[in-house]
């Protein structure tokens, strides 16, 4: 078995078990820690309550206006890593005959050279929140190494995946089992650390948002 | 109509003199300490703050909304980094995780308990900005008000709470100050002419006061006795039920917060009355309106409405009518947290103020995003702290000079004590007013 065959098959496979199970312990585990009824008068109704989680969930994608100027830069560079990423994982062609292989459909995707630019942008920046974290008083304080663990495991998908579009470092079929095995260390670490906020951010700020709402407060 | 001057005098030296009145704190070992800590975050966590620890991804972003960072710049003060040990106990012994984390992370220890009593009561005033901006949806807020919680069972309240909540819980009385005082304080406003009904059986309204509007704002008190009266439908106070202060629920003793708040509970039921009006203290708002029915263990048989909401909807409804002041006047509106923000009174007293003619000049930021006085939740208490309200009420104080206001209106006690101690300390002339004494000096004949 070549490393690129180990890379793509058990240690994928692995990865993506892991993935599955963890991301699911986790989330329900924190979903069914107990809950206490509100007997507290509302002062708005279950419509209004579910209308303001579901504005929140979408609100908080923005930053309101009166914080605005004191957060450009964490704002700006958390949504450009995020799309970016993104656009790299599901519009770049050979990504989605790996998404067809499993889901049995494919989509248009965007061309190679144009998926590098974005992906040498995205981890440009990814480099700018790191310094950012670990130059920033407030970052800094707060950081831990789940922080770090997790800057490393999304950045490695990046670094090898534009290693091995670009034809540098070792030769390609090395180069893109290394992509594959990185994939497969997010995949592990992805339940274990604060990457988990994929899944989990939905209900969270749904909450926030119901609870406010419920206080007729709109956030 | 504004405070007594010397009662004020009086109250800003008997407040330095609160830490030393204190009684000590509860004899326990480091271990017992943490023991208690995270006995109370483990039977006290929720789904949807277990979600929220869960979801943080440390961006930082809440030391922008929280007035104790903007005011000083100190990263210490970044609310989330105010959770540390709840968070800690939370995935040490909660997380689904919990068997990984355990194997990677230290317990919490005394030491850090001790180092955070600082940030969980001298700079955090419990005002919700924090939850209000997190991009992942954490209710900080909510939190720290579980960690106050947790360290006054470990023995680690704030001394000047620790001093309030316990007069107030064993003794009923604040500051010495209790039935009899206002037993006192509603005979000189008797004669002055003042119709004050009390423990009236039958009465629709049930008027919750504070000692604090006793001793150093009976304006307030008078204008709502005048508001009361102006109605005229049955209302009463009650000499078992009149306190709507509630330490306990500040501080984080559980006990305390639950006497408070059932004297009132009891007495509103004892009168049969369908509405308690909370008065212009910040927290005795979701003390009662939002925790009551906890402390109560079921839905409670009245409506709670904060001062503010009754005289809105009494001048809607045609049942109070008041008076333009003198033409031009100008004030601004500041939004007390716990009604506001962590209440939704937002509006109600906007439209007295307009009621009144006056022209409102709304701080830059407002409503659901308004700055905190820098006092609340208890910390206009906590001596040591003083330097850091100073640096928030500069911050404030910017902010209602850019209003170009005459005066600055709330509907809070603790607000208005805050900035009239920022205002003389640094000579700032505009009047800090009550919006229930403004109304009540002003109702139409």
């Amino acid at each position: 078995m070549t490393l690129l065959d180990f890379a793509r098959g058990p240690a994928l496979q692995a990865a993506l078990m892991i993935f599955a199970l963890g991301v699911v312990w986790r989330a329900v585990g924190a979903v069914l820690i107990q809950r206490t009824t509100d007997f507290s008068q509302p002062r708005r109704g279950t419509a209004e309550r579910v209308a303001g989680g579901l504005r929140t969930t979408w609100s908080r994608f923005f930053v309101s206006e009166a914080l605005e100027k004191r957060i450009h830069f964490q704002h700006i560079a958390g949504a450009l890593w995020h799309l970016g990423f993104f656009i790299v994982l599901l519009l770049f062609v050979p990504h989605i005959l790996f998404f067809e292989s499993l889901l049995g459909f494919g989509w248009p995707g965007l061309p190679n050279p144009v998926i590098l630019v974005v992906a040498a942008i995205t981890l440009a920046t990814l480099l700018a929140v790191l310094i950012r974290r670990m130059t920033n008083p407030v970052s800094r304080i707060i950081s831990t190494t789940d922080d770090y663990i997790s800057w490393i495991v999304t950045a490695l998908p990046l670094v090898t995946g534009i290693m091995a579009g670009a034809h540098l470092g070792l030769r390609y079929e090395t180069m893109l089992a290394l992509h594959l095995l990185s994939v497969a260390l997010l995949l592990v670490w992805f339940p274990f650390g604060k990457l988990m906020h994929l899944f989990l951010i939905w209900p969270a700020r749904y909450n926030v948002g119901a609870l406010f709402a419920r206080r007729g407060v709109r956030i | 109509m504004s405070m007594n001057t010397e009662a004020f005098a009086q109250f800003r030296e008997g407040v330095n003199q609160l830490p030393e009145m204190a009684p000590p704190p509860a004899q326990m070992t480091d271990q017992q300490r943490v023991q208690a800590f995270k006995k109370t975050i483990v039977e006290s966590i929720k789904a949807h703050q277990a979600v929220g620890l869960e979801t943080c991804v440390h961006c930082g972003m809440c030391a922008q909304a929280c007035h104790y960072f903007v005011a000083t710049g100190n990263a210490k003060y970044t609310p989330i980094r105010k959770l540390a040990p709840l968070r800690r106990v939370y995935r040490r012994e909660l997380s689904p995780m919990r068997w990984l984390v355990r194997l990677v992370t230290r317990d919490i220890t005394a030491k850090q308990l001790e180092d955070w009593q600082e940030l969980i009561y001298d700079s955090c005033t419990e005002c919700g900005r924090c939850s209000l901006v997190c991009p992942t949806g954490v209710h900080i807020q909510d939190m720290i008000v579980m960690s106050r919680e947790a360290l006054a069972n470990a023995g680690l309240a704030a001394a000047e709470l620790r001093m309030m909540s316990t007069e107030q819980g064993e003794k009923g009385t604040m500051f010495g100050m209790g039935k009899d005082t206002l037993v006192q304080t509603i005979e000189q406003f008797r004669q002055k002419g003042l119709e004050i009904p009390v423990d009236q059986k039958g009465s629709e309204v049930l008027v919750v006061s504070s000692v604090i509007d006793m001793f150093l704002f009976q304006d307030t008190l008078e204008g709502t006795i005048r508001i009361m009266d102006a109605i005229g439908r049955p209302w009463t106070y009650s000499t078992c039920g009149y306190e709507g202060a509630n330490f306990g629920y500040m501080a984080g003793f559980q006990e305390y917060r639950k006497a408070a708040s059932m004297r009132v509970i009891d007495a509103a039921i004892d009168l049969g009355v369908k509405t308690v009006i909370v008065p212009e203290c910040g927290h005795a708002y979701p003390a009662l309106r939002w925790d009551g029915a906890a402390v109560y263990g079921k839905p409670l048989p009245f409506e709670v409405l904060a001062i503010s909401e009754f005289i809105a909807r009494e001048i809607k409804a045609g049942n109070l009518r008041v008076k333009p002041l003198a033409e031009g006047k100008t004030v601004t509106f500041h939004d007390p947290c716990k009604l506001g923000r962590m209440g939704g009174v937002f509006e109600e007293p906007r439209e007295a103020l307009d009621a009144l003619g006056v022209k409102i000049s709304e701080p830059d930021v407002n409503r659901e995003q308004s700055y905190c006085c820098g006092g609340g939740a208890g910390n206009f208490l906590i001596k040591r702290a003083a330097p850091l309200r100073a640096q928030v009420w500069d911050k404030k104080r910017q902010q209602f000079d850019r209003t170009g206001a005459e005066a600055v209106v709330t509907s809070c006690d603790s607000c208005r004590i805050n900035f009239s101690v920022g205002a003389q300390d640094t000579r700032w002339d505009k009047p800090i007013e009550s919006l229930a004494a403004m109304v009540g000096a002003n109702l139409a004949e």
